[in-house]
């Protein structure tokens, strides 16, 4: 667990030692202040944050492979890689400590938002019950795709690969139900359907908490994150 | 110690299509034993050092580290081991000092030791006046000794560096030299390197690697001594003016295993000649025929030596041993019928 946080802290800081992690954060919430007066600060619409969440799904299909794919394919660049490896860690924690770095800096750059829900707050009176699910939902695709992104990352050394590679199962992923499942005979619709991280955070954005749908992103970044670890494993056999 | 046990490593297929980069080494390191490993580039070195640290699990064999297994107790294993890897990868973006404080937690250190160990490694690896400022900021001298630290700041009982001088200029590679020699006091110490005063002048052993196989071990010293010394060159100074130089030759050159005579004109004045007498190959020492002979002239000899030879002579006879054995079975190969 020490090893983790240690490894997490010192991937989290590596992302502010610089000013780009700050103005990337700053610019960000920008563009996520110029979203929420334009699509949800209008008059005599419904107090919801619904459209907002909308656009932040779409933007952290981008985004979620921007934050993943330094975090290994950086240290096997540089060879630091081998000095993490070669610590009294486990490949696992390793794994752990930077999914939960990455995981880290994106709450880090939705954090700002909730300046909106106290204007929203000042003006009218919104119903939490929606905004609380839908920055839950927010925060669990994200977990997701940061996964997917950590094992990206430790496929290779070049972050260019990584970031595409983690950008396009994430497009896939999220295009899958609305072009593939009509397609399909029902049975294998639903099963498309359930499989895919986009429909399940749906729900969250309507306000609806599903356990099953928790379980769900839990179990799928688990399995990613799982699957990391053996890809990190197997780079010591080869 | 360090128990190499029959340890090979290969890439890609295994034997025969494969890679084989360490070819079954059996090898023991007690404690506190300076050991360097010596062979040019791409013989096993770092793939070996790489088995030791547990970067690499061995593909066959096993590799045991004061009694754990680098596979089996892998953890604790590396827990006993400061790696500096080849290249010295660091964090350019960190301070000096949040660095080996980030070392030291992996190391799972509590703050105290953390404290010590950090406040020991600026002041063995000479970090004190650089501690705040960023990695990227500093010299190649200086950011080997940020690695040196990195690796030491645990104080483990086991130090490996992989060609810790490589890149370096002269005046680093003598600090680091220095430096190395000053670690080596009070733990195992394993330094690798394909160029030779480094391990000669900080090494009480030598394992000399070729094509994955350990070609030669022992001291500095013993290696040399273990070498044919033959076909060395002597020096003979004698006490002759330059009328009489030409029947000095001749009679140097008369001696029984002579392979041919110089005289050596730098180092000739009016009154004092020197010739370099070179015996042919399978001669080793000449000594006592070149001073009969002087004698026997009615002069006198102020200097009489036969060249030793040098680690890096004997590095290159290991060597090049190996290379004709490589061609040969090269040859044998092809030769052999499909």
């Amino acid at each position: 667990m020490n090893a983790l946080t240690t490894i997490c802290g010192r991937e989290l800081s590596a992302m502010f030692r610089i000013p780009l992690g700050w103005i990337v954060i700053a610019l960000f919430a920008c563009l996520s202040a110029m979203v929420f007066v334009r699509q949800t600060l209008i008059p005599g619409e419904p107090a919801t944050m619904r459209e907002f969440f909308r656009i932040w799904w779409g933007l952290m299909l981008f985004l979620c492979p921007a934050i993943s794919m330094r975090l290994f394919s950086e240290e096997f660049r540089s060879g630091t890689a081998e000095t993490t490896m070669t610590a009294p860690v486990g490949d696992a924690a390793v794994v752990a400590g930077k999914f939960f770095a990455g995981l880290a800096f994106l709450v880090l750059m939705l954090a700002p938002t909730l300046v909106f829900v106290g204007v929203l707050a000042s003006l009218a009176r919104p119903d939490y019950g929606p905004i609380l699910s839908g920055y839950l939902g927010l925060i669990l695709l994200g977990m997701l795709y940061v996964a997917i992104g950590t094992l990206a990352s430790a496929c290779t050394g070049s972050q260019t690969l990584a970031f595409l590679g983690t950008l396009f199962t994430l497009l896939l992923l999220d295009l899958l139900p609305s072009r593939l499942a009509p397609l399909l005979p029902d049975q294998w619709a639903a099963m498309v359907y359930a499989a895919s991280p986009s429909e399940r955070a749906r729900p969250f954005y309507a306000g609806l908490i599903d356990s099953a749908h928790i379980v769900y992103f839990l179990a799928v970044s688990t399995l990613t994150l799982t699957l990391a670890t053996i890809v990190i494993q197997w780079r010591r056999w080869r | 110690m360090i128990q190499l046990h029959r340890v090979s490593k290969w890439y890609g297929a295994g034997p025969p299509k494969g890679v084989v980069a360490v070819d079954d080494v059996t090898l023991t390191i007690p404690s506190k034993q300076c050991v360097g490993l010596l062979g040019p580039n791409g013989a096993g070195k770092t793939t070996t050092i790489r088995m030791i640290t547990g970067f690499h699990p061995p593909s066959a064999g096993s590799i045991r580290v004061h009694d754990l297994d680098t596979i089996d107790d892998s953890v604790q294993a590396r827990r006993l081991i400061g790696y500096l890897p080849e290249s010295t990868p660091l964090y350019p973006e960190m301070r000096v000092i949040d660095y080996l404080s980030y070392r030291a937690k992996l190391n799972g250190l509590n703050a105290t030791r953390r404290r010590s160990g950090i406040a020991m490694a600026l002041e063995r690896c000479w970090l004190k006046d650089v501690q705040r400022r960023r990695i990227s900021e500093l010299s190649k001298g200086y950011k080997q000794r940020v690695g040196l630290g990195g690796a030491l700041v645990h104080n483990p009982p086991v130090l490996i560096l992989d060609e810790p001088t490589s890149g370096l200029d002269p005046s680093q590679i003598r600090e680091t030299r220095s430096l190395i020699r000053e670690l080596a006091t009070d733990r195992t110490l394993v330094v690798s390197s394909h160029i030779l005063p480094e391990i000669e002048q900080t090494c009480d052993r030598v394992i000399i690697i070729a094509r994955g196989r350990v070609r030669a071990d022992g001291s500095p010293r013993g290696l040399v001594d273990q070498i044919q010394q033959r076909g060395f060159p002597h020096t003979v100074e004698v006490g002759v003016p330059p009328t009489g130089r030409e029947r000095v030759h001749r009679a140097l050159a008369s001696i029984h295993g002579v392979r041919s005579v110089e005289l050596e004109a730098d180092r000739t004045t009016e009154q004092w000649a020197t010739f370099k007498v070179q015996p042919k190959d399978d001669v080793a020492d000449l000594r006592e025929d070149i001073a009969r002979s002087i004698v026997v002239l009615g002069l006198v000899c102020r200097e009489l030596r036969r060249a030793q030879p040098t680690l890096e002579q004997v590095f290159l006879r290991v060597i090049e041993t190996d290379e004709q054995r490589a061609e040969s079975d090269a040859r044998r190969m092809a030769e052999a019928p499909a």
